[in-house]
Protein backbone atom coordinates (compact mmCIF):
# COMPACT_ATOMS: atom_id res chain seq x y z
CA UNK A 1 0.00 0.00 0.00
CA UNK A 2 1.13 3.24 -0.93
CA UNK A 3 2.10 5.45 1.71
CA UNK A 4 -0.29 8.88 2.51
CA UNK A 5 1.88 12.05 2.22
CA UNK A 6 3.10 13.28 5.28
CA UNK A 7 1.25 16.56 4.11
CA UNK A 8 -1.77 14.81 3.96
CA UNK A 9 -3.16 15.87 6.55
CA UNK A 10 -2.79 16.76 10.88
CA UNK A 11 -2.60 12.70 11.64
CA UNK A 12 0.38 11.90 8.87
CA UNK A 13 2.22 15.00 9.61
CA UNK A 14 2.15 14.05 13.71
CA UNK A 15 3.14 10.19 13.02
CA UNK A 16 6.57 11.36 12.71
CA UNK A 17 8.00 11.56 16.28
CA UNK A 18 10.41 14.69 15.93
CA UNK A 19 7.68 16.90 14.53
CA UNK A 20 5.55 15.73 18.11
CA UNK A 21 8.48 16.44 19.61
CA UNK A 22 8.83 19.68 17.89
CA UNK A 23 4.75 20.62 18.30
CA UNK A 24 5.29 20.27 22.39
CA UNK A 25 8.57 21.91 22.35
CA UNK A 26 6.89 25.14 20.47
CA UNK A 27 3.53 24.79 23.27
CA UNK A 28 2.92 27.84 24.82
CA UNK A 29 6.10 29.92 22.93
CA UNK A 30 7.26 31.00 19.45
CA UNK A 31 10.96 30.02 19.15
CA UNK A 32 13.48 30.42 16.11
CA UNK A 33 14.53 27.75 14.02
CA UNK A 34 18.08 27.47 15.77
CA UNK A 35 16.13 27.03 19.05
CA UNK A 36 14.67 24.10 18.31
CA UNK A 37 17.57 22.63 16.50
CA UNK A 38 19.68 23.02 20.20
CA UNK A 39 16.67 21.41 21.95
CA UNK A 40 16.33 18.69 19.30
CA UNK A 41 19.55 17.79 18.80
CA UNK A 42 19.10 18.17 15.25
CA UNK A 43 20.52 20.26 12.43
CA UNK A 44 18.63 23.28 11.01
CA UNK A 45 17.97 22.03 7.46
CA UNK A 46 16.24 18.98 8.76
CA UNK A 47 13.80 21.12 11.53
CA UNK A 48 13.38 23.98 8.72
CA UNK A 49 11.65 20.36 6.68
CA UNK A 50 9.77 19.52 9.86
CA UNK A 51 8.27 22.73 10.37
CA UNK A 52 7.47 22.57 6.33
CA UNK A 53 5.29 19.82 6.66
CA UNK A 54 3.66 20.97 10.19
CA UNK A 55 3.06 24.41 8.62
CA UNK A 56 1.23 22.89 5.63
CA UNK A 57 -0.64 20.60 7.71
CA UNK A 58 -1.88 24.35 9.55
CA UNK A 59 -0.11 23.01 12.95
CA UNK A 60 2.84 25.82 13.10
CA UNK A 61 2.63 29.84 12.14
CA UNK A 62 5.41 31.98 11.40
CA UNK A 63 5.70 34.92 12.37
CA UNK A 64 8.52 36.88 10.83
CA UNK A 65 10.23 39.43 12.89
CA UNK A 66 12.93 41.47 11.83
CA UNK A 67 15.43 39.15 10.21
CA UNK A 68 14.15 36.50 12.18
CA UNK A 69 11.13 33.88 11.72
CA UNK A 70 9.80 32.85 14.67
CA UNK A 71 7.71 29.83 14.55
CA UNK A 72 4.55 28.93 17.08
CA UNK A 73 2.27 25.93 17.44
CA UNK A 74 -1.44 26.67 16.29
CA UNK A 75 -3.56 24.15 18.31
CA UNK A 76 -6.56 24.81 15.98
CA UNK A 77 -4.38 22.34 13.25
CA UNK A 78 -5.50 19.75 15.83
CA UNK A 79 -8.72 19.90 15.58
CA UNK A 80 -9.34 16.68 13.51
CA UNK A 81 -7.57 14.93 16.03
CA UNK A 82 -9.01 15.95 19.13
CA UNK A 83 -12.32 15.22 17.38
CA UNK A 84 -11.29 11.50 17.05
CA UNK A 85 -9.74 11.07 20.24
CA UNK A 86 -12.86 13.41 21.85
CA UNK A 87 -16.44 11.98 20.34
CA UNK A 88 -19.43 10.74 21.59
CA UNK A 89 -17.51 7.23 21.23
CA UNK A 90 -14.47 7.97 23.14
CA UNK A 91 -16.74 10.07 25.83
CA UNK A 92 -18.48 6.54 26.45
CA UNK A 93 -16.39 3.95 25.74
CA UNK A 94 -14.47 5.80 28.60
CA UNK A 95 -17.26 6.70 31.01
CA UNK A 96 -19.01 3.08 30.52
CA UNK A 97 -15.26 1.71 31.44
CA UNK A 98 -15.45 3.60 34.49
CA UNK A 99 -18.82 2.42 35.02
CA UNK A 100 -17.08 -1.38 34.68
CA UNK A 101 -14.55 -0.58 37.32
CA UNK A 102 -17.10 0.96 39.93
CA UNK A 103 -19.53 -1.70 39.85
CA UNK A 104 -16.38 -4.41 40.16
CA UNK A 105 -14.96 -2.28 42.99
CA UNK A 106 -18.59 -2.52 45.01
CA UNK A 107 -18.90 -6.12 43.95
CA UNK A 108 -15.67 -6.68 45.97
CA UNK A 109 -16.59 -4.22 48.58
CA UNK A 110 -20.06 -6.30 49.19
CA UNK A 111 -17.81 -10.03 49.36
CA UNK A 112 -15.75 -8.93 51.86
CA UNK B 1 -37.54 1.61 20.45
CA UNK B 2 -35.51 -1.56 21.14
CA UNK B 3 -31.73 -1.67 21.83
CA UNK B 4 -32.11 -3.73 18.11
CA UNK B 5 -34.26 -1.13 15.92
CA UNK B 6 -31.79 0.31 12.89
CA UNK B 7 -29.84 2.97 13.77
CA UNK B 8 -31.41 6.40 11.45
CA UNK B 9 -28.78 9.04 10.38
CA UNK B 10 -29.31 11.50 13.56
CA UNK B 11 -28.46 8.53 15.93
CA UNK B 12 -25.24 7.17 17.67
CA UNK B 13 -25.13 4.20 20.02
CA UNK B 14 -22.21 2.66 22.16
CA UNK B 15 -22.78 -0.33 24.23
CA UNK B 16 -20.23 -2.32 26.38
CA UNK B 17 -20.63 -5.16 28.55
CA UNK B 18 -20.56 -4.54 32.77
CA UNK B 19 -19.13 -7.16 35.15
CA UNK B 20 -21.64 -6.81 37.73
CA UNK B 21 -25.22 -8.21 37.38
CA UNK B 22 -27.87 -6.00 36.28
CA UNK B 23 -29.35 -4.28 39.28
CA UNK B 24 -26.10 -3.09 40.79
CA UNK B 25 -25.07 -1.54 37.48
CA UNK B 26 -28.55 0.15 37.13
CA UNK B 27 -28.18 1.41 40.98
CA UNK B 28 -24.90 2.78 39.88
CA UNK B 29 -27.55 5.44 37.69
CA UNK B 30 -30.02 6.05 39.94
CA UNK B 31 -27.69 8.49 42.95
CA UNK B 32 -25.33 11.13 42.58
CA UNK B 33 -22.73 9.25 44.92
CA UNK B 34 -22.75 6.52 42.11
CA UNK B 35 -22.88 8.86 39.36
CA UNK B 36 -20.23 11.20 40.29
CA UNK B 37 -17.49 7.96 40.84
CA UNK B 38 -18.20 7.26 36.98
CA UNK B 39 -19.54 9.60 34.29
CA UNK B 40 -17.59 11.01 32.08
CA UNK B 41 -14.35 10.32 30.56
CA UNK B 42 -11.26 9.66 31.94
CA UNK B 43 -9.83 12.10 34.20
CA UNK B 44 -13.13 14.46 34.25
CA UNK B 45 -15.26 15.30 37.64
CA UNK B 46 -18.39 16.49 38.50
CA UNK B 47 -20.48 18.98 40.64
CA UNK B 48 -24.03 18.80 40.95
CA UNK B 49 -26.23 21.26 41.94
CA UNK B 50 -30.04 19.75 41.70
CA UNK B 51 -30.55 15.99 41.70
CA UNK B 52 -33.63 14.16 41.52
CA UNK B 53 -33.95 10.77 40.30
CA UNK B 54 -37.59 10.08 38.91
CA UNK B 55 -39.39 11.06 35.88
CA UNK B 56 -39.48 14.64 35.15
CA UNK B 57 -36.98 14.93 37.35
CA UNK B 58 -33.49 16.67 36.96
CA UNK B 59 -29.88 16.74 37.32
CA UNK B 60 -27.88 19.16 36.87
CA UNK B 61 -24.31 19.19 37.45
CA UNK B 62 -20.68 21.31 35.92
CA UNK B 63 -18.70 18.19 34.14
CA UNK B 64 -15.04 19.60 35.08
CA UNK B 65 -12.23 18.65 32.74
CA UNK B 66 -8.82 17.83 33.43
CA UNK B 67 -7.16 20.79 31.94
CA UNK B 68 -9.64 22.75 33.85
CA UNK B 69 -12.48 23.55 31.29
CA UNK B 70 -15.99 23.93 32.69
CA UNK B 71 -18.98 21.84 30.89
CA UNK B 72 -22.37 22.54 32.00
CA UNK B 73 -24.44 19.73 31.63
CA UNK B 74 -28.57 19.43 32.62
CA UNK B 75 -29.90 15.79 32.36
CA UNK B 76 -33.99 14.69 32.68
CA UNK B 77 -35.32 12.00 33.00
CA UNK B 78 -38.20 10.93 31.26
CA UNK B 79 -38.90 7.57 31.66
CA UNK B 80 -37.95 4.67 34.47
CA UNK B 81 -38.33 1.50 33.99
CA UNK B 82 -35.85 -0.37 36.24
CA UNK B 83 -34.02 -2.10 35.78
CA UNK B 84 -34.15 -2.10 32.06
CA UNK B 85 -34.43 1.13 30.67
CA UNK B 86 -33.77 4.75 30.99
CA UNK B 87 -34.90 7.69 29.00
CA UNK B 88 -33.58 11.41 29.38
CA UNK B 89 -32.98 14.53 27.67
CA UNK B 90 -29.38 15.94 27.98
CA UNK B 91 -28.16 19.42 26.85
CA UNK B 92 -26.22 22.10 28.45
CA UNK B 93 -29.56 23.96 30.12
CA UNK B 94 -33.29 23.39 30.08
CA UNK B 95 -33.79 25.38 26.97
CA UNK B 96 -30.65 24.35 25.13
CA UNK B 97 -31.87 24.15 21.49
CA UNK B 98 -29.41 21.15 20.89
CA UNK B 99 -30.72 19.02 23.35
CA UNK B 100 -30.59 15.19 23.01
CA UNK B 101 -32.53 12.31 23.77
CA UNK B 102 -30.50 9.33 25.04
CA UNK B 103 -31.73 5.67 25.77
CA UNK B 104 -29.86 3.37 28.02
CA UNK B 105 -30.71 -0.28 28.04
CA UNK B 106 -29.73 -2.66 30.36
CA UNK B 107 -29.76 -6.26 29.16
CA UNK B 108 -28.81 -9.48 31.55
CA UNK B 109 -26.36 -11.91 29.97
CA UNK B 110 -24.60 -15.05 31.53
CA UNK B 111 -21.28 -12.98 31.80
CA UNK B 112 -22.56 -10.08 33.54
CA UNK B 113 -24.71 -6.79 32.17
CA UNK B 114 -25.06 -5.15 28.44
CA UNK B 115 -25.44 -1.34 28.81
CA UNK B 116 -26.57 0.01 25.40
CA UNK B 117 -26.97 3.74 24.52
CA UNK B 118 -28.65 5.10 22.17
CA UNK B 119 -28.64 8.63 21.51
CA UNK B 120 -30.84 10.58 19.00
CA UNK B 121 -30.40 14.15 17.95
CA UNK B 122 -32.25 16.49 16.39
CA UNK B 123 -30.71 17.12 12.82
CA UNK B 124 -27.61 14.94 11.13
CA UNK B 125 -25.98 18.00 11.04
CA UNK B 126 -25.92 17.82 15.37
CA UNK B 127 -25.11 14.08 15.15
CA UNK B 128 -22.37 14.41 12.99
CA UNK B 129 -21.02 17.49 15.59
CA UNK B 130 -21.42 15.16 18.30
CA UNK B 131 -19.50 11.83 16.55
CA UNK B 132 -16.49 14.50 16.30
CA UNK B 133 -16.85 16.27 19.81
CA UNK B 134 -19.38 15.80 22.15
CA UNK B 135 -18.07 15.96 25.71
CA UNK B 136 -14.03 16.17 25.80
CA UNK B 137 -13.88 19.51 23.65
CA UNK B 138 -10.84 20.24 25.32
CA UNK B 139 -9.08 23.57 23.54
CA UNK B 140 -6.62 22.98 21.61
CA UNK B 141 -3.91 24.11 23.63
CA UNK B 142 -3.94 20.97 26.30
CA UNK B 143 -2.87 17.43 26.33
CA UNK B 144 -0.50 17.49 23.18
CA UNK B 145 1.66 15.57 24.93
CA UNK B 146 -0.77 12.71 26.32
CA UNK B 147 -1.79 13.03 22.83
CA UNK B 148 1.46 12.31 21.12
CA UNK B 149 1.78 9.26 23.51
CA UNK B 150 -1.85 8.18 22.19
CA UNK B 151 -0.90 8.63 18.85
CA UNK B 152 2.40 7.01 19.24
CA UNK B 153 0.82 4.34 20.82
CA UNK B 154 -1.88 3.72 17.65
CA UNK B 155 0.95 3.54 15.33
CA UNK B 156 3.24 1.40 16.56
Amino acid sequence: MARARTTADAFNAIAEPHRREILTFLKGRERVVSDIADAMGMNQPAVSKHLRVLREVGLVYVHPEGKQRRYGLDARGLEPVHGWTGGFEEYWSESLERLNTYVRKRQREEER
Amino acid sequence: MTPDTALSDRELMVSRLIEGPRDVVFEAFTEVQHLSRWWGPKGFTTTTRTFEFSEGGVWEFTMHGPDGSDYPNWIQWMEIRAPEVIVLRHGEGPDDPDQFSSTFFFEERTDGSRVILRSEFKTKELRDRAAQEYGAIEGGNQTLDSLATYVTGRLE
